[in-house]
């Protein structure tokens, strides 16, 4: 902080707002499911939050037939898996275009089984609404190929750095694949016992599986014309189907440049007196 | 343990007897007490705020599910139900489980504002909210903070209150906003399960949102949401900070054959306003890198 607090009338002049509020004032309200580092760095961007957008979808699993001796992937629980988080997502964003809201920042998106019914998620979506004070460089929008609010799981920080680098957020993409791995026959076990060796079953099903959800993520960012994605996350769920069933999740943020340079300023070297 | 008698005599209003006390003896003077951190502290220093005194509002209440009839469909399985809310109904069979809630909330952080201003303080930072079954749906609602003074000639006239801790209220106030007050948003909403919910939910009902629960917490958070915004223009406020957006979901059966499922939405937030009217934040943000090891 380089300015002195008291020359800025704080807290004279916070003191005297608080005073002067009355009922019913403001004009247009927000409210922000942003941390306060967020919230400033958010603003410092030009952005201003609009206000908490969410979405969310209740959905039955369907029943998967499937053979057990053989690796493959779930179609009824991947397909369950996408469907359900588009429902939400898209929820999300029609709250932000009703906002009229040039993106969503900082989304969640969460999957809770309810206690109720062991077939049965809620899926859900949360994020902040923000729209620009300012057009994006060469007067083009900051809304989607789509004209839809871009979306993005970043935080506020990377959110601040990425807009200082020159780039912009386009979607979040994302990709998904329930996969088996077989369980092994009688056999091959036995033959194993007391050895330690590779497992090439396990090791191309797990191949497999996070190919298969990492290339629908990248099919996701290409229809958005995408220059990349950042911030990818690779997560595998057991959710509640047992050791043998796992859902592997890829979610990133796809987005496009600004500018031609990415130069930010350097940033100062500090010695952090807390751990 | 002594003074047992005198907790029984009290009626309910003001404070309790012992925390009226407490209060007086920190009014005359004697060494405060605070919950703040560290940085919390020197925060507060920053933005030119010293603590009071720790301060705390508690509520103990029977809260019962009162409603024998559940949503009220009961005889008629044909019908498509209805959502039924508690901001939408204000009549409905299960609004004082809703009312018990809000006034839970409002009487904790209410006994809390009462401490500080018999302190003499501007405001509380940092409260904690936290709410605790006794057994026999006896719930006990607490609300404790530090309360601060400022250092400025105005007095707000109000003791405002945040959940945000006191290093999150500097970088506020040093980029132009004030936290105003603790704002709730509760709702509970309630749903019969009619023919077509319990078809999606059989296990050869394959992929498919179940539209009914789908609808319950959907209009039951939006029913939260619209209460909290409600609250945030009552009090004046610009905006709010979110700090907590919680809901839970239970089934009940309050007969033969008869279900239905219940929502809760609590959001819990800070509202805020600001003072700095230019367009600049009059703090810039530096870009550092810390020296230490990552955590990845």
């Amino acid at each position: 902080m380089t300015a002195d607090p008291t020359q800025l009338g704080i807290p004279e002049d916070a003191m005297r707002r608080l005073a002067e509020m009355r009922p019913g004032q403001a004009t247009s309200l927000f409210t922000s499911d942003l941390s306060v580092n967020e919230f400033l760095l958010v603003r410092e961007a030009g952005f201003r939050p609009l206000g908490l957008v969410l979405g969310s979808s209740i959905y039955h699993v369907g029943f998967q037939f499937g053979r057990w001796n053989k690796n493959q992937e779930l179609e009824v629980l991947s397909q369950a898996m996408y469907h359900a988080r588009e429902l939400a997502m898209t929820r999300m964003e029609v709250e932000a275009d009703q906002l009229g809201a040039d993106g969503i920042v900082g989304v969640r998106l969460d999957i809770e089984f309810k206690e109720f019914g062991s077939d049965l998620a809620e899926f859900i979506a949360v994020g902040t609404a923000v729209k620009s004070d300012h057009p994006a460089p060469e007067g083009r929008t900051w809304r989607n190929n789509r004209d839809q609010p871009f979306t993005s799981d970043l935080s506020g920080q990377d959110f601040w750095t990425l807009v200082q680098a020159g780039y912009a957020p386009l979607g979040m993409v994302m990709g998904t694949c329930v996969y088996h791995i077989a369980h092994q026959r009688f056999w091959q076990a036995m033959n194993n016992i007391g050895q330690n060796v590779e497992l090439p079953q396990f090791t191309e099903a797990l191949y497999d599986a996070r190919e298969l959800a990492m290339s629908r993520m990248q099919a996701e960012a290409e229809a958005l014309h995408a220059e990349g994605i950042v911030g990818v996350q690779l997560r595998s769920h057991g959710h509640r189907w047992g050791g043998h069933t796992t859902e592997f999740f890829a979610i990133g943020t796809a987005v496009r440049p600004l500018r031609a340079d990415h130069h930010i300023p350097t940033p100062q070297l500090v010695l952090p007196l807390t751990d | 343990m002594t003074n047992v008698e005198g907790v029984a005599d009290w009626d309910g209003r003001g404070l309790p007897p012992v925390a009226a006390e407490r209060m007086r003896r920190a009014a005359e003077g004697a060494a405060w007490t605070s919950l703040l951190s560290a940085p919390a502290a020197a925060g507060l220093e920053v933005a030119g705020f010293d603590p009071a005194g720790e301060v705390m509002g508690s509520m103990v209440q029977r809260i019962g599910w009162s409603t024998y009839y559940g949503c009220g469909a009961s005889g008629w399985y044909g019908a498509r139900a209805q959502t039924i809310t508690s901001g939408r109904h204000p009549q409905a069979g299960f609004a004082p489980y809703a009312h018990a809630l809000e006034s839970g909330w409002a009487t904790a952080v209410g006994r809390m504002i009462t401490e500080a201003a018999g302190i003499g303080a501007d405001g509380v930072v940092g409260v904690r909210l936290s709410r605790q079954s006794l057994g026999n749906a006896v719930h006990e609602f607490t609300a404790m903070g530090t309360a601060v003074r400022a250092r400025s000639a105005t007095r707000p006239g109000r003791v405002f209150s945040t959940h945000l801790p006191g290093q999150d209220v500097a970088k506020l106030v040093l980029a132009g906003w004030m936290p105003a007050e603790l704002a709730f948003g509760i709702a509970v909403g309630i749903r019969h399960d009619d023919w077509n919910t319990r078809q999606q939910r059989t296990w050869t009902a394959g992929n498919v949102e179940v539209g009914a629960y789908t609808e319950l917490v959907n209009d039951t958070r939006a029913d939260a949401r619209m209460l909290l915004q409600h609250r945030i223009r009552a009090v004046g406020a610009d905006g709010a900070v979110i700090a907590s957006l919680g809901l839970s979901t239970w089934e009940i059966e309050p007969g033969e054959g008869h279900t239905d499922h219940v929502a809760e939405a609590t959001i819990v937030s800070t509202a805020i306003t600001q003072f700095h009217r230019s367009r600049e934040a009059p703090s810039r943000s530096l870009t550092y890198l810390p020296l230490k090891r990552s955590r990845s």
